[in-house]
């Protein structure tokens, strides 16, 4: 298993130059070569292409527009990406990674989340206290669902029941029902809940609370909060993995490793300046952090809880929302 | 009399709404700005590791602070100028004396007086040799003008602008104070 240039990664680790992915050398380049990163980078207004089983950066495509959320289809094959200032959604097919259309969206669409089915997209309007409806494949937007104030994380349950929205100005999050879309509530959050994340088993909600540094757990059976956790300065995203959330902390550069089971933090690991998206490998082996001053992608082993890699990106990373798509081998264009 | 109650409650009206947590800009911006000096980093960090003496910025008339060199220690910067109106309002987030260095974020600020939101800087100085260092600044901020089109005196470019002016200015005059002399 030792790679011979592996010890000479670590000493040299974390300087950004070496641009490698430590642990994609761990896992071996076939497994694992379909998980592909898709980061938005804000500043520059493109997406980075990362192939996470190579060490490099695969593409950079233009988007324009102030490219922010990002959400892979769940077959892999697309990846749906905001732009809140230019008012779209581009849609990119992944193998090759290309720009295939755009869907007009008025407002800021920010926060995207797409159906488990892959029939439905779920995009926020940051500006206009709403979320649209849209279908996936012909762009059409197929209903308009008012929430609170500056809605920003969406999310969709595993089952594909419940749509959730993070009213980042109203303190809460709005539940939808995804067949009749009904709003089933709201629960209060902590001061500003930004991004948002289902437990797997769909059972939890959770919220990253950026005024209030904290991060809001809700049973979701009951519609009521289970507790919240201190994390570090500034949450803004969080994934949750083998019974644990991974929560970015912006200001603090910092992730917080939070245990589903005791509500408490168990290690806080140093990413880099400004870590915003995050997101999981399939396997939950590894996650992964865009940092949004340093221009890197950081991967974390979720065994050791140690920052094991990092490449660079474009400039400006956000990757807010699902940006790893798993992308089917044989996928037609 | 009058006339001053209106401008003290308008200029209060405008920091309430500079100072809620509202809905921001699409994009968050960026500023580096770094000088090299020709003095020792102990020197240089001896000049600025006070959160509360700000006074070698040129723009800086006045700091007032409370709660030492720890996290959430806040300070009023009154800025030259503006009769004395035009004020910053500061909180410390992470401060590391052996890194020679500190975070802070804007509490709250006129958009009249600085064109952003959401604003967090650190400020870092680095030895570069026995007598020679690098401060460096980095700020992460989003523009004035919460919305899509915004007017242009609050756009990205105006936020950006006005960054950079205050981090060379202070960078500058740093250096300048720091090489004059040898002491």
């Amino acid at each position: 298993m030792a790679h011979p240039s592996l010890a000479h990664i670590r000493d040299r680790m974390p300087s950004v130059n070496t641009l490698v992915v430590a642990c994609a050398l761990l896992l071996g380049r076939g497994a694992w070569a379909a998980e592909v990163a898709f980061v938005t980078t804000q500043s520059d207004d493109s997406v980075s292409v990362v192939a996470l089983g190579e060490d490099r950066l695969a593409a950079t495509l233009k988007l324009g527009g102030k490219p922010a959320g990002v959400a892979a289809s769940p077959d892999g094959r697309h990846v749906y990406i905001t732009s809140p200032e230019g008012g779209y959604v581009s849609v990119l097919g992944t193998r090759p990674p290309a720009l295939l259309r755009r869907i007009a969206l008025k407002g800021g669409p920010l926060g995207i989340a797409a159906h488990p089915d892959g029939g439905r997209l779920y995009v926020a309007d940051w500006y206009g206290s709403r979320v649209f409806v849209v279908d996936a494949a012909s762009g059409d937007i197929l209903d308009e669902l008012p929430t609170g104030l500056s809605p920003s994380g969406v999310a969709v349950s595993p089952d594909g029941t419940l749509l959730a929205t993070a009213d980042r100005d109203s303190d809460q999050v709005s539940l939808f029902s995804t067949v009749d879309h009904r709003l089933i509530g709201t629960v209060g959050t902590g001061k500003r809940p930004f991004g948002l994340g289902f437990t797997p088993d769909g059972r939890r909600l959770m919220s990253a609370d950026v005024g209030s540094n904290t991060v809001t757990v809700i049973d979701l059976a009951s519609r009521s909060v289970l507790g919240s956790v201190p994390v570090g300065d500034r949450p803004y995203a969080l994934t949750v993995t083998g019974g644990r959330a991974f929560v970015t902390n912006q200001y603090a550069g910092t992730v917080s490793v939070l245990d589903l089971q005791s509500l408490k933090v168990i290690a806080t690991i140093e990413t880099g300046e400004y870590p915003e998206g995050i997101a999981a490998s399939a396997d939950g082996r590894h996650v992964y952090v865009a940092n949004w001053f340093d221009n890197t992608l950081s991967c974390i082993d979720t065994a050791s809880l140690r920052v094991t890699g990092r490449v660079r990106t474009g400039d400006g990373p956000r990757a807010f929302g699902a940006f790893i798509a798993d992308v089917p081998e044989a996928a037609a264009h | 009399m009058i006339i001053r109650t209106k401008h003290f409650m308008l200029l209060a009206a405008c920091g309430v709404v500079a100072s809620t947590a509202a809905a921001h800009g699409p994009a968050r911006l960026k500023v580096e700005h770094s000088v090299d000096i020709q003095a020792p980093a102990e020197k240089v960090w001896a000049r600025i590791a006070n959160f509360h003496d700000m006074s070698w910025h040129p723009a800086i008339a006045s700091t007032q602070g409370s709660g030492g060199n720890v996290p959430d220690a806040t300070r009023l910067l009154t800025l030259k100028g503006g009769d004395g109106k035009a004020t910053i309002e500061e909180a410390l987030s992470k401060y590391s004396a052996e890194h020679m260095s500190y975070m802070y974020k804007i509490a709250k600020v006129d958009v009249a007086v600085l064109p952003v939101t959401n604003y967090a800087a650190t400020i870092t100085v680095t030895s570069t040799g026995p007598s020679s260092s690098k401060v460096e600044w980095r700020g992460g901020f989003y523009r004035g003008y919460p919305n899509n089109d915004p007017p242009a005196n609050l756009n990205d470019d105006a936020a950006i602008k006005a960054v950079t002016g205050i981090y060379q200015s202070g960078l500058d005059a740093l250096k300048a104070e720091m090489e004059k002399g040898g002491r």
